[in-house]
């Protein structure tokens, strides 16, 4: 999975948001390093979509209440929701066997 | 805002329909936030956003590429569209067949001469040369202007200094050209090769085939006699076998251990088969300026840096030897230094090419304008019946690149082989490195220049196109109606430009030519006909003494003069136009000493035998030539010598005649008294300023090296195979070389100048023909398409006189007002070209005035033909065709 398409599903797992929200919300969970771009996201909100990773809300009842109506919300579908959990496993378990090789060297090479 | 919606719609339209608002209003926050910290971050932001809707185009193509067959069947259906345009415009083009192969030989002679020209360029100045990172190569020499010399040559001992100082050069080096007789079973070859100092590979990046280069210690005075031979001469002496490591090689009669094998990318200096060490003596504290350099700058060094460098390494020098700061050293870039010669007469050449190929698209444009506006019914047709005009716009550009891609295909064809007779016009004047075979670059630039000639000669009939309105069209364009004006005007616009640049052209390309007619006939200041001149060395190993090698010389030239029909044989160190140079710096007996800063010219020194002269055919000014007593007397007594008139002007400016007035090259020689005064001889080449010259007779100073100057009475060229027998009978290791007549020297020294002043002309006489064809058609489809009106005019009883004047009034109006055009911008082109016009002012009346006759009148001529069809048009006929 791309970084930028877990960074979106991960952006959703919180709470249901449209593009500007997922946009700021990546740019938060980054720590102010990645900016998604207008182009780059939208495309990435269809790819996803079309994917059955996420879905759009359609059903005006379930927006936040102070958002207007142009905007298109979407959110994590069950298997988006089953994707992000596999990547995760295996980012951790990425990091477990980083963590290991960085430890500082003790007794010459090993 | 609105500036982010244009950029979208670069965007697939997929994205830009669905999320548009929402992106702008992404932007926006985005620009927002950017604005807070300033301009600099709003348009990076901007920018940003751009690579980002750029990026998404690829990203599209790769999206529709996997959707293939579930959207439906636009793009098939486009592809079919094409390639109907495809058929329909080789129907037209073919239906016009004979108009379409005009066109493609026009643009063909255009392209070709354009590709022959960037194949020249593209030679010189833009393909690498065969060395790795060649841009950090640099040329290095000393110049002297106190000496009136640019570039002295390099001693050895500032070098040994510069090399063991400087800071800047991954490594440098030095090479001179030689020349060795190479032995062979039956006698021996005379062969190029170079002296070159330990670090030349080094610096060349360069890594021996087989073995291994010299190393310093054997780069020494005294030194282990070795070399390395060139790939090709071990495949052609050695058959190219790896034993050859340790062989030994008779250089000059002495025997050499070859230690290593150069490839082909090491040919350097040009046409060098072999190399020696240099063995030059650092400590030695020689005037000798006989060297060229060449250094590889460490990375990121510039020219500039390098030249400063060894400027401060000279310091040493500056301080004891040469304290009035006479002899400075410098870089330059490489390829710089080996293509100064040609860089004015490839952009002259450029220019010259690039108005050519403006000429060929004009008169295109004018054929394709004409053909377009005879067209106008069937295309109002067209757009009746609702074809859209981008349509037939397309169709139209489908027309164009059809017929510039075959003319470029030509054109490449037609470039190659011209390329190919200008290189063999030019046997030893281009750099050995520079090829002129096809590579991508040439393709890129015909098929660049292929299409843009596609846009210069199509905007015209397409801007037609575009204007092109039904009802009009469909009224006016019956069968012999006159064009619409604009369209005419347009018409006569392009003959203008036409003649305009042609005798333009014509004009420069005349001052060419006059300038080589010129230089070809400039008195070199000697007899150059029936002479034939060779040059032997004998080895000194051999010929110890001069006594010996006086009496080999002796013989030689009993044995020439016995030839039938030779009437006189010569010696000298050094002939005409040979490319060799000897510099000394004589003294006057009683001048006062020159002040320092005071320019002390260089007299180049020639050793010549007492029928020397009679043989080369000078002239004598004042005084008498040699005789056989001169030079005989004793080393250490006053000697003879004869100077030439620029000596005489240089020493005596007052006019004074030098005659028995005593000179010496330096306080450690004896006087020597000028017994004669001869003619310059224009020993540089036709186009060089002489130098002063001064002559030594031979016996005084013998060399091992001559070159004998045999005159005939008649075609010398018979005298070559007999020449080369006689040497091989008085010695079989003495070979004859650079054996030619001294007309072919000459002409060898001018081949540059004849090649691009032709060249020039050739490009004036295409354009000439060119805008005649355009003037010629032009004039015949107005005619063609007047004759309705022409009819008119013959029914109301006009004479048939009247109506050729008023259609030969019309056409030559505008060759008129081309041509004054044109030679007035010949005025200004021909002062830029001054420095190559040898002295021929760029007014030159008779070459202006040719040029406008010669357009004028061939106008007239080509305006004839459809003139003398008007006067005949039969009224009846014409009035009837409808």
């Amino acid at each position: 999975m791309k970084t930028r398409d877990y960074l979106i599903l991960l952006a959703l797992a919180e709470a249901d948001l449209h593009g500007l929200g997922i946009a700021r919300a990546v740019q938060e969970l980054t720590g102010g390093q990645t900016r998604l771009w207008p182009v780059q996201l939208y495309g990435t909100l269809d790819t996803l979509e079309s994917a059955g990773l996420i879905e759009e809300l359609d059903d005006p009842r379930q927006r936040p209440l102070d958002e207007s109506e142009k905007k298109r919300f979407y959110r994590l579908t069950r298997s988006g929701h089953r994707a992000l959990a596999a990547e995760t496993d295996r980012l951790a378990a990425l990091v477990k066997v980083a963590k290991s090789r960085l430890k500082p060297r003790t007794g010459g090479a090993a | 805002m609105s500036r982010y919606r244009r950029l979208l719609h670069i965007a697939p339209r997929r994205l830009r329909e669905r999320h548009g608002h929402e992106m702008e209003a992404l932007l926006l926050d985005r620009l927002n936030e950017a604005r807070r910290r300033g301009r600099l971050a709003v348009i990076a932001v901007w920018m940003r956003a751009a690579v980002d809707i750029a990026a998404s185009i690829p990203r599209e193509m790769v999206y529709r590429w996997r959707q293939r067959g579930r959207v439906g069947v636009r793009p098939e259906r486009r592809a079919f569209m094409f390639s109907s345009d495809i058929r329909y415009a080789w129907r037209s083009l073919n239906h016009q067949r004979f108009a379409s192969v005009l066109v493609v030989v026009m643009l063909a002679l255009g392209i070709g001469a354009t590709v022959a020209v960037f194949s020249l360029v593209n030679g010189l100045f833009l393909r690498p040369l065969p060395f790795p990172e060649a841009d950090r190569l640099v040329y290095i020499n000393e110049t002297a202007p106190k000496w009136n010399l640019e570039m002295t040559g390099i001693n050895y001992h500032d070098f040994a200094q510069w090399h063991r100082d400087q800071k800047v050069f991954d490594a440098i080096a030095l090479w001179d050209t030689r020349s060795f007789n190479v032995a062979t079973e039956s006698g021996a070859d005379r062969m190029n090769g170079a002296g070159v100092t330990a670090d030349f590979l080094k610096v060349l990046r360069i890594e021996p085939l087989l073995g291994r280069m010299f190393t310093p210690e054997e780069d020494r005075p005294n030194g282990p006699l070795v070399t390395l031979i060139g790939e090709a001469l071990w495949h052609e002496r050695f058959g190219g076998r790896a034993d050859v490591l340790g062989r030994e090689l008779k250089l000059n009669s002495r025997s050499h251990t070859i230690i290593g094998v150069l490839p082909k990318a090491a040919e350097f200096p040009a046409g060098a088969r072999l190399w020696v060490p240099v063995q030059g003596n650092p400590n030695a504290d020689e005037q000798n300026y006989n060297k060229d350099g060449i250094g590889r700058l460490k990375p990121g060094v510039t020219i500039a840096q390098a030249n400063a460098d060894l400027v401060r390494t000279q310091q040493v020098i500056f301080d004891t030897r040469d304290k009035e700061r006479v002899v400075t050293p410098f870089a330059r870039d490489l390829r710089t230094q080996f293509t100064r010669d040609y860089s004015m007469i490839a952009s002259t050449l450029s220019v010259a090419v690039a108005l050519l190929l403006i000429v060929a698209c004009a008169n295109v444009a004018a054929l394709m304008l004409a053909r377009a506006l005879a067209r106008r019914r069937e295309v109002g047709i067209r757009l009746a019946v609702g074809a859209s005009r981008a349509r037939l716009l397309r169709q139209l550009l489908v027309e164009n690149v059809i017929l510039s891609v075959i003319g470029g295909a030509a054109g490449l064809a037609l470039g190659q082989w011209a390329m190919q007779l200008l290189v063999s016009a030019l046997p030893d004047q281009a750099p050995q490195w520079a090829t002129f075979a096809l590579d991508w670059r040439m393709v890129a630039f015909t098929l660049a220049t292929s299409m843009a000639t596609a846009v210069l000669f199509g905007w015209a009939p397409a801007l037609h196109a575009l204007n092109a309105d039904v009802r009009g069209a469909m009224s006016t364009a019956t069968a012999g109606s006159t064009a619409p004006v604009r369209g005419r005007r347009t018409l006569h616009a392009l003959l203008v430009a036409e003649f305009a640049l042609a005798s333009m052209m014509f004009v420069c390309g005349g001052l060419l030519v006059r300038a080589y007619d010129r230089v070809r006939n400039t008195d070199p200041g000697f007899n150059p006909t029936n002479v034939l001149t060779f040059t032997a060395s004998v080895p000194t190993t051999k010929y110890t003494d001069e006594p010996a090698q006086r009496a080999f010389f002796a013989r030689l030239k009993e044995r020439l003069i016995a030839l039938p029909g030779v009437t006189n044989v010569g010696s000298t160190s050094c002939a005409p136009v040979s490319g060799c140079h000897w510099g000394v710096f004589y003294t006057v007996e009683g001048a006062p000493p020159r002040a320092a800063d005071e320019p002390r010219p260089v007299v180049l020194n020639v050793v010549a035998s007492h029928d020397y002269f009679a043989a080369i055919g000078m002239r004598l000014k004042e005084g008498h030539f040699f005789d056989e007593r001169d030079g005989t007397e004793e080393r250490t007594a006053e000697g003879t010598i004869i100077v030439n008139e620029t000596f005489a002007k240089n020493f005596w400016p007052n006019g004074e005649s030098p005659l028995g007035k005593r000179v010496r090259p330096g306080s450690r020689f004896p006087w020597q008294r000028i017994v004669g005064v001869v003619h310059d001889v224009k020993h540089y080449g036709l186009e060089r300023d002489m130098r002063p010259n001064a002559f030594v007779p031979n016996p005084r100073m013998q060399r091992s090296s001559l070159t004998f100057v045999v005159r005939a009475s008649s075609d010398p060229a018979a005298l070559g195979p007999e020449v080369r027998q006689i040497l091989r009978e008085l010695d079989p290791e003495v070979p004859a070389y650079d054996l030619r007549s001294m007309e072919e020297r000459l002409q060898r020294s001018n081949a540059l100048r004849a090649a691009y002043s032709w060249m020039l002309a050739v490009f004036a006489g295409m354009a000439l023909l060119l805008a005649l064809g355009g003037s010629y058609g032009v004039t015949s489809y107005l005619v063609s398409q007047r004759s309705r009106e022409l009819g008119i005019r013959v029914a109301l009883g006009a004479r048939s006189g009247d109506i050729a004047t008023a259609v030969m009034k019309g056409s030559l109006a505008v060759v008129l007002a081309g041509v004054v055009i044109g030679v007035g911008g010949a005025l200004g082109a021909g002062r830029l070209l001054s420095s190559l016009l040898f002295g021929v002012p760029p007014y030159d009346a008779v070459i202006l005035i040719t040029a406008a006759v010669a357009l004028f009148g061939t106008a007239c001529l080509a305006n004839w033909l459809p003139a003398r069809r008007a006067a005949r048009i039969d009224p009846m006929v014409s009035l009837r065709s409808e």
